[in-house]
């Protein structure tokens, strides 16, 4: 029962990674209909901005996520405003091929700066967890399951309580319209990237302590961000959480599945993920409308 | 006629060259003058330059480089009183096997590559295996373990690294050793080939030397998380925790079992650890920790060509300007082209299945160890070996006639380090 209690605690713990991992994902696509391939991509650069203070600065993976958030809402404004805008509304396969490119062209490019070597965040407490009985909880991941839980947190907050969210989501809800009651559409598409691409800086960051990391590490995350996000349903935040901690539970339990069960995890997880489909068609929470 | 090979070589090649002619002429002036200088060779090699595997297919390639600056150096290799300066044509297979296969087909009709060395790792050495059958092209590959490839009869194919089914049973040798003996392993395995292959010698093998494979999971291979298969793992309180998987999986289960307080007598862990990004990754972490290797800058053989183990070391050191020496990736890369090398010398013959027939018959003593193959191809002569990290360092223990250490036993909990 313990052992039980353990996987489903693990299980929550690496939904958090891909709660954060698909919070900007999953903006991006709901607000501006990009399914961005390069999400990953901008994953392991925040990730590798943390791997650099912490090495040489000794900053700690943590103090350093607001850093990995800035740099990437700049890179990502910039992306926006001088690359992906031009095809905003163009049909979604040409969105597709441009993010493709943007991703193999910020894979190639880590690659130069950072070489292929596997790069690993390892704090002094990386060891240490709340022992609960028989039930370890690694400090590193709770820590990450935390800062999911706040990145949802304030995305929620930017969409409902600010002028600016209120602008993206009527973006969102109709482009045209916004338009003429005053929103300015290229400030508003590159902002709503920008902070898809903070958090997934943010992300990053968290990935780091637990992972090694080389320039193609973020590539299985596009997947999973586009996985949560089908699972949970486009468009809440709150579907993205339920999204995400629900595939990192079934991820777990499947490795744990008797049997051969364990080297299909992948398999399992996207068997589930139909399932859903078939019986809840716009995901857990998705929307209605 | 020299000239034309000054023109044919890229920018970076022109130095080697220049000592290569300079060794030449001199060589020409003096003592034998029976020996000419006849058609450049040229090798083929698609290995993986970017994509998952850049970093171990950069290693093959920085083996390959490291011969064919020595070979030309000397002016090529001589086949029958004729030097034939060598020439390495490279494709990046992105590591992609099926992108691999499509890539030595082009070498071999567009580039004209006479002869094939291996990619990098299992799958793309199988697809290429084919190509290299199909066109009755000799290739000897370095990078591929898994005797899947060898099982389907091919004639043109050659491994010289020892065989996935030896990459862990050496640690089991050593355990057996080992006081108070370990007796219960818990095998992680990712869903690959050669892993596969690896982790189903260790539960054949456990048993003859006294010891019982207790915990036995598969995962997706690149699986970014494992703490799931560590909890579970920690459960059947194992003495000896292995992976058999690679560099990325063995620092993933590394950090786990830290983090959920795993705690064994041996982690041996079947690819990673002797690379020097383990622990440049997980500092202090990666004490302790032992894997089975091709090879290593330790080793005791007296080699028959080439340079010895001392010399090799020094070459990588100034050709990449290292601190580090070369770890058995780079070492097996070289090996293939030194197999190459005396099989045509002794072939005396550039004729494909005349090298082919060398091949088969080959039986060298090499800086890497001995390069002989068996019926199906495979060098399963040389022995592996076992090293393990002791203070940031990797010091060979077993077996212990070529080692220069010996084991720590057993590994301190986590909580102690």
């Amino acid at each position: 029962m313990s052992q039980f209690t353990q996987q489903v605690i693990l299980g929550l713990l690496l939904g958090g990674v891909y709660v954060a991992v698909a919070l900007g994902f999953s903006l991006v696509w709901g607000i501006l209909n990009i399914v961005n391939l390069a999400h990953g991509a901008l994953v392991i650069v925040g990730a590798y901005i943390t791997w650099d203070l912490f090495t040489r600065l000794h900053i700690d993976p943590f103090l350093s996520l607001p850093v990995d958030a800035l740099a990437l809402f700049v890179i990502g404004y910039a992306l926006q405003r001088g690359v992906i805008n031009r095809v905003i509304r163009a049909p979604l396969l040409f969105t597709f091929l441009l993010t493709f490119g943007i991703n193999l062209v910020i894979v190639s490019l880590l690659l130069l700066l950072f070489t292929a070597d596997f790069r690993s965040v390892t704090p002094s407490y990386s060891g240490s967890g709340l022992q609960l009985g028989s039930i370890t909880i690694p400090y590193i991941r709770l820590g990450g399951l935390l800062v999911a839980l706040v990145l949802a947190g304030v995305l929620w907050a930017i969409l409902n309580r600010t002028r600016v969210g209120a602008a993206i989501l009527a973006v969102g809800a109709d482009r045209d319209a916004a338009q003429l009651v005053g929103v300015d559409l290229r400030h508003i598409y590159a902002l709503t990237f920008a902070i898809g691409a903070a958090f997934a800086g943010v992300a990053g960051g968290i990935i780091s302590t637990f992972q090694s990391i080389t320039p193609t590490a973020g590539d299985p995350y596009t997947l999973q961000a586009f996985a949560v996000v089908i699972l949970g349903g486009l468009g809440r935040v709150s579907a993205t959480v339920a999204g995400g901690l629900a595939f990192g539970l079934i991820e777990v339990l499947g490795q744990s599945a008797p049997g051969l069960g364990s080297g299909y995890a992948n398999a399992i997880a996207f068997v589930v993920l139909v399932m859903v489909l078939i019986v809840r068609p716009r995901g857990l929470l998705g929307r209605l409308a | 006629m020299t000239m034309r090979y000054i023109i044919r070589m890229r920018g970076e090649k022109l130095a080697p060259v220049l000592v290569g002619l300079a060794v030449l002429l001199a060589a020409c002036g003096t003592s034998s003058p029976t020996t000419t200088t006849g058609s450049t060779l040229v090798f083929g090699a698609a290995v993986s330059l970017t994509g998952a595997q850049s970093k171990e297919g950069g290693l093959t390639k920085q083996g390959y480089d490291l011969w064919l600056d020595w070979i030309n150096t000397r002016g090529g290799i001589v086949v029958n009183n004729v030097k034939h300066p060598v020439q390495i044509k490279y494709e990046d297979d992105q590591s992609n096997p099926n992108l691999s296969a499509t890539l030595v087909q082009k070498l071999i009709t567009d580039e004209k590559a006479q002869f094939i060395l291996g990619p990098y790792g299992s799958a793309a050495t199988a697809t290429d295996a084919i190509i290299a059958e199909k066109n009755a092209i000799p290739m000897v590959e370095a990078n591929g373990a898994a005797q899947a490839i060898f099982n389907k009869g091919y004639k043109y194919t050659f491994g010289v690294l020892s065989p996935a089914n030896k990459y862990l049973t050496g640690v089991l040798d050593m355990a057996a050793t080992l006081s108070p003996k370990p007796t219960t392993i818990a095998m992680l395995t990712a869903n690959d080939n050669f892993s596969v292959e690896v982790a189903k010698a260790v539960e054949d093998y456990a048993p003859t030397v006294g010891m019982q494979v207790v915990f036995s999971k598969k995962y997706p291979a690149a699986a970014p998380d494992v703490s799931g298969l560590i909890s579970q793992a920690k459960q059947a309180n194992p003495d000896i925790v292995m992976n058999s998987g690679h560099l990325a999986e063995s620092i993933a289960i590394n950090k786990a079992a830290k983090q959920l307080g795993l705690n064994a007598k041996i982690f041996a862990y079947s690819v990673g650890p002797s690379t020097p990004d383990f622990i440049s990754a997980l500092g202090a972490d990666a004490n302790y920790v032992v894997d089975g290797s091709q090879w290593t800058p330790q080793v005791k053989y007296k080699p028959s060509f080439y340079l010895s183990v001392s010399d090799y070391v020094k070459a990588y050191k100034q050709k990449y300007s290292s601190s580090e020496p070369p770890d058995y990736h780079v070492a097996e890369s070289t090996a293939a082209c030194l197999a190459f090398q005396k099989a045509m010398e002794n072939a005396g013959s550039l004729d494909p299945s005349k090298v082919r027939d060398a091949l088969a018959s080959l039986d060298v003593i090499t800086f890497f160890g001995e390069i002989k193959f068996d019926s199906r191809g495979i060098n399963t002569f040389k022995p592996m070996v076992v090293e393990q990290i002791q203070n940031g360092i990797h010091y060979t223990v077993f077996p212990s006639d070529v080692a220069n250490g010996r084991p720590q036993y057993p590994t301190p909990p986590w909580s102690s380090r």
